[in-house]
């Protein structure tokens, strides 16, 4: 199998006082290298929680979960943290962005813990090829939201990942600006053969991708 | 600069705390300033204790360097012998001896008189020093009056004073004793020893160059007097000294207590500052967890920033604290610089440990209680 990522029959179930929450319903999903797949359905549908079973953020109450071929279900803490360093980019829908850290320091941002002395090359390079080579010591504040979109793209890629998964990626952003952030996901898969997987509402992402899941309540449609 | 750098370079945590710590300035310099008080108060507290113990060890003056040897009337023995004052001049290896006897006497100068103890003694220079006049170094005729009776009977040397009948010659006024003295020359008169009644002593007096040296005659005697049977009873000054010291040990040790319960409640108001920035910060640190940052990291990091204010209160509290001192030593000992001694730094030592150790510790729960949420609770809007 080729596929880079992989949910099997997958459940979760909250337990919130006595009543069962069943958010992801005997859910199956894959996605390959390169692909673009979007998850749509209204709010409420278990997109948020598929997305944080794909990310390694979530463990699922059943099924298994296949990260590049190997079963990663049942991990400690320590080892998902491990595997969302190397496979997983992520970008969030208000960009998370840590304030008090420049535009280079935010990328540089997951590699900070650790050895690693090309980090802020590379960090420099993403950041030019995003378009901001001009704003690397910016705050945050300094830049409008698109730009902090860009550099959270790039400080997903910082450590060369094989997966971005995007939660709402253009939700805080006008029809221009989310239509560049979405240019730039197109351009990534192509040459970087990295699978976006984005959940959304928004309609225009649809365009852009290979594939749509539609989830409503809990269910693959 | 560039250390600077680099060293957050190496230890990324210190680079994520400093700057945590500079986004809420006044939060964190009132965090800082708790540990300043409370760093401030063991130390200078410290400092204070040994203040009063140098000051009270000035006025005690020599008297640990005393002891005096008397005979033992429990068991019978009511002087002491020429046999006795050679053992223990043998047995004094350091220090001088000074065989004395005493009596209470009428005496008088003109139409003054007074009654007041005289003392025998051979050598009195060896205890005493003159104010007016000059001691003989064997006393053989003339008196040594103390101050307080000099001033009673209105005496210089070169007068005549008449001690039970017997005219002498005033050879010295003794100048006044401060503190505690074995013999107290101050309300006594003091001449050749053949001329106070008796074969034997009341008391040895030995005056040794150091507690240490008084405190091993004072064991010395012991062995060689009391080997047989108790004859004398020895009684160290040095004793007092040591049951001061020890009291000023306990004030001390009870002072530093009440500085220290300052410097808990700075350790509270630092546990409520990182709990309160760590809340704030939930989606931030949900973040760095979600980009592959571990737990492990995450800690380091708070405690890092607890320890940045533990240290920052530290220093600053050493250095007011030395100004505090230096200021409550020139003012109480007139000498600044004795503030600038190994008791004393051991306090400021103490005390920025117990400050930067209160911050860490204060740290802890916050950083374990960030590090264990779960990021998606954390990233959850």
């Amino acid at each position: 199998m080729n596929h880079i990522i992989e949910l099997q029959r997958v459940w979760k179930r909250y337990d919130t006082g006595g009543e069962v929450v069943e958010a992801l319903k005997d859910v199956d999903f894959h996605a390959d290298p390169g692909e673009f797949v979007t998850v749509m359905g209204p709010s409420g549908s278990g997109k948020s929680t598929m997305l944080n079973v794909l990310g390694l953020l979530d463990t699922p109450t059943e099924g298994t979960v296949y990260l590049d071929g190997q079963d990663v279900t049942d991990l400690s803490d320590r080892e998902m943290t491990v595997h969302r360093k190397r496979f997983i980019g992520f970008i969030f829908q208000s960009f998370h962005l840590i304030p008090t850290l420049s535009a280079l320091e935010n990328v540089e941002m997951p590699t900070l813990f650790g050895d690693d002395p090309t980090a802020r090359d590379r960090a420099t390079r993403l950041l030019e090829r995003v378009g901001l080579g001009e704003r690397l010591d910016h705050r945050p504040d300094q830049l409008s939201g698109g730009q902090k979109q860009r550099v959270a793209i790039a400080r997903a890629l910082i450590n060369e990942p094989r997966i971005l998964l995007a939660d709402e990626p253009t939700g805080n952003l006008d029809r221009a600006t989310g239509r560049s952030v979405l240019d730039l996901f197109d351009e990534i898969r192509r040459e970087d053969d990295v699978a976006v997987i984005a959940v959304t509402h928004d309609p225009q992402i649809g365009d852009y991708a290979d594939r749509t899941v539609e989830l409503i309540d809990g269910r693959i449609q | 600069m560039s250390v600077l750098d680099d060293l957050f370079r190496r230890v990324p945590a210190l680079l994520m705390a400093r700057r945590n710590l500079s986004r809420n300035r006044i939060r964190s310099g009132l965090a800082v300033l708790g540990i300043i008080i409370g760093v401030l108060a063991i130390a200078s507290l410290g400092m204070f204790g040994t203040t009063l113990r140098t000051g009270a060890t000035q006025q005690l003056g020599d008297i640990g360097n005393e002891i005096s040897v008397s005979p033992n009337f429990q068991e019978g023995i009511e002087e002491l012998t020429e046999r006795d004052v050679d053992e223990i001049r043998r047995a004094v290896t350091d220090g001088a001896v000074v065989p004395v006897r005493s009596e209470s006497k009428l005496v008088s100068r003109g139409d003054r008189q007074t009654v007041t103890t005289v003392y025998g003694m051979e050598d009195p220079g060896a205890l005493y020093e003159a104010e007016e006049g000059r001691i003989p170094d064997r006393l053989r005729q003339g008196a040594l009056v103390g101050s307080g009776t000099a001033g009673l009977l209105d005496v210089e040397p070169g007068n005549t004073i008449s001690v039970d009948g017997r005219t002498y010659r005033v050879s010295a006024v003794l100048a006044e004793q401060q503190g505690i003295s074995l013999v107290s020359p101050n309300n006594a008169v003091i001449v050749p020893v053949e001329d106070v009644n008796g074969t034997g002593y009341s008391q040895v007096v030995v005056s040794a160059d150091s507690g240490q040296a008084a405190n091993e005659s004072a064991v010395a005697i012991r062995e060689a007097l009391n080997e047989r049977e108790e004859r004398v009873s020895v009684f160290e000054l040095q004793s007092i000294t040591a049951g001061i010291n020890e009291f000023f040990g306990i004030l001390n040790a009870f002072l530093i207590g009440i500085g220290s319960i300052s410097l808990v409640v700075a350790g509270v108001s630092i546990l409520n500052v990182m709990l309160m920035s760590t809340i704030e910060r939930r989606q931030e640190i949900g973040v760095l967890r979600a980009v592959g940052v571990q737990r492990g990291d995450v800690i380091r990091m708070i405690l890092a920033e607890a320890g940045l204010l533990g240290v920052a209160g530290g220093v600053i509290g050493a250095i007011l604290a030395v100004g505090a001192g230096v200021a409550l030593n020139a003012f109480v000992l007139n000498d600044p610089l004795a503030t600038f001694q190994a008791a004393n730094l051991l306090y400021i030592v103490l005390a920025v440990g117990f400050g930067v150790g209160t911050s860490v510790l204060s740290g802890l729960y916050p950083a374990w209680k960030a590090a264990n949420e779960r990021p998606v609770e954390a990233l959850r809007k």
